[in-house]
């Protein structure tokens, strides 16, 4: 499927001139971005890459209302991020099952959480476990679990919350690679068809172009936008490609010349 | 999870030394209980008064609803009964006011200064030190009087053994390691959770029923039994001190003066026996609340 049709609709992440600094160690201001302004396609996922330090992390906690910028204006689907409360999934390393509820529970969260009925919940949770592959699994705990399937119920408590707006802060990271490609095919699935809006945050070259239809490259602390690369190879994507290879090399460039 | 797995294989393999095996902990565990117990037989050969034989002893614990014939006429069950009575009530107490006050503490700093002061200064007070005064203070007034009044209160036969002086110094010795491990657990709440649900659009409530509390459970969970250790030796103390006519403690105090060491010797165990019952149910109840804990670090 071509999706440059995609990427003239309106932005589903819109960062305006963003700067954000933290107090450091020593009591003087770490900047941690710097006038940070890019757009992010919406029914798309958008990665964004950079070294360690350039303030990724902190444009997805901006986007997701648990942070202010300084300066400048940050907005989701058009609105303030604030007033989305509810309707933005923000999954990170941190944010994800809660240890002392079961799959089942975890899964069905946002479902509890707006009071959804329970005969009704369960259906949902049912179809959303089956989806995700974790049928069978339902009643265990998360330390109970591979650490894929503790990512595949994680995604599957963004399905039940309903939001189209996914943020997402190396959520395969940590993950061995066969099952890093099974999920990002998964996510890659899932984005066409509930036509999320996923803005993605990875260090890993790799894993941007195997998912992105956007790609935003920050520089290094503070971070600024050095570039963005629009993908429009169709999923799912042949890593051996020439394609691949020249992508991959254009993004480490960009990457290492703002070293 | 593979750890637990690990150690308790490894225990069981046939090719571990004969002391790690269920046969050689039976018998290294029994060394020092048939020590004890020979030391007790040497004394009745050596003719001490004050140790009765282990089978008069058995038959007062055998007999639990027998009432003894003289002064204390209460049975060995009532007594325990009464004790238990004791303890849940000014232990439930204890646990009713550390864990919400606790929450409060954690959530706010302005009623974290107001207790913390007050807290720190008298944690560390014996309650046992404060029993005279406490029982000089409430006299003899029972929870039955608050309810019956003064004059009606005898009739209440059990509740008029639940003293006010005792609730109190149980309420003492129990609220502090419940207030401190409530207040500890709730901070230690992982900030990454609670975004989490205020990013689903948790409510305040659905905050401390789906995160807060779970998280803090364990936590208040060791408070407890903590909490119920100390009770235990404070409620004994107290009922051995005048100012009380039931409980094992009085049972134990009675019979020793009485020189009626059967009785005695079977109130030190049942004391015994007892306190480790709890400590194992509390024990339980603390895994149970953090089973989640060990594999999720």
């Amino acid at each position: 499927m071509e999706r440059t049709d995609i990427l003239h609709q309106p932005p589903a992440y819109s960062l305006r001139s963003v700067t954000r600094a933290f107090l450091g160690r020593e009591g003087t201001a770490v900047r941690a971005l710097d006038g940070v302004t890019f757009d992010s396609p919406a029914e798309a996922i958008t990665c964004i890459v950079g070294p360690t330090g350039s303030g990724k992390s902190t444009v997805l906690r901006i986007l997701s209302g648990l942070d202010r910028p300084d300066g400048g204006s940050a907005s989701v689907a058009g609105k303030d991020p604030a007033a989305m409360t509810g309707r933005i999934g923000y999954l990170t390393q941190q944010h994800t099952l809660l240890p002392w509820m079961r799959v089942r529970q975890n899964v069905g969260l946002p479902l509890e959480i707006k009071h959804v009925p329970a005969g009704e919940a369960a259906a949902q949770v049912a179809a959303i476990c089956a989806k995700l592959g974790l049928t069978g699994a339902e009643d265990l705990y998360p330390h109970e679990l591979s650490g894929g399937m503790q990512q595949r119920a994680a995604l599957g408590r963004l399905l039940a919350s309903e939001a189209r707006s996914w943020l997402m802060d190396e959520p395969f990271t940590a993950l061995d690679e066969r099952t890093r490609h099974q999920l990002q095919g998964l996510l890659i699935g899932l984005v066409r068809e509930r036509r999320l809006s996923v803005l993605f945050v990875t260090h890993a070259i790799d894993e941007a172009v195997a998912l992105a239809d956007r790609i935003v490259v920050l520089s290094a602390g503070p971070g600024r936008v050095v570039g963005t690369v629009d993908i429009a190879l169709p999923h799912p994507r042949n890593r051996l490609s020439p394609e691949y290879g020249q992508l991959m090399e254009r993004i480490r460039t960009s990457i290492e010349s703002v070293l | 999870m593979n750890g637990a797995n690990g150690d308790s294989a490894g225990g069981s393999r046939p090719t571990a030394p004969w002391t790690d095996r269920l046969i050689g902990r039976v018998v290294l565990g029994s060394l020092l209980p048939l020590v004890v117990l020979s030391l007790w037989w040497l004394g009745i050969r050596s003719g001490t008064a004050v140790i009765p034989h282990f089978g008069e002893v058995l038959q007062v614990l055998l007999h639990p609803f027998e009432t003894p014939a003289d002064l204390y006429s209460r049975s060995l069950a009532f007594s325990l009964l009464m004790t238990l009575l004791r303890l849940a009530v000014g232990f439930g107490l204890a646990v009713a006011t550390a864990v919400p006050l606790g929450l409060w503490a954690a959530k706010s700093r302005t009623v974290e200064h107001i207790l913390y002061p007050m807290v720190q200064v008298s944690r560390p007070i014996n309650p046992v030190v404060l029993l005279p005064i406490v029982t000089v203070f409430f006299g003899l007034s029972s929870v039955a009087s608050i309810v019956a009044g003064p004059v009606e209160a005898w009739r209440w036969d059990v509740w008029d053994q639940v003293q006010i002086a005792m609730v109190f110094i149980l309420w003492w010795g129990a609220f502090f390691p419940i207030f401190m491990s409530t207040v500890h657990g709730v901070r230690s709440v992982r900030t990454a959770y609670i975004e989490s649900l205020r990013l689903l659009g948790a409510s305040d409530r659905q905050m401390l029923t789906k995160v807060v509390l779970p998280h803090a459970l364990p936590s208040i969970a060791h408070g407890m039994r903590l909490a119920m250790g100390v009770s235990w030796l404070v409620l004994i103390a107290a009922e051995i001190f005048p100012g009380t006519r039931s409980g094992i403690g009085y049972m134990l105090c009675t019979a020793c003066k009485t020189s009626d060491y059967q009785y005695t010797f079977a109130a030190m165990i049942v004391i015994g026996i007892t306190g480790l019952g709890i400590d194992v149910l509390f024990q339980r109840m603390e895994r149970r609340a953090g089973h989640w804990q060990a594999a999720a670090r």
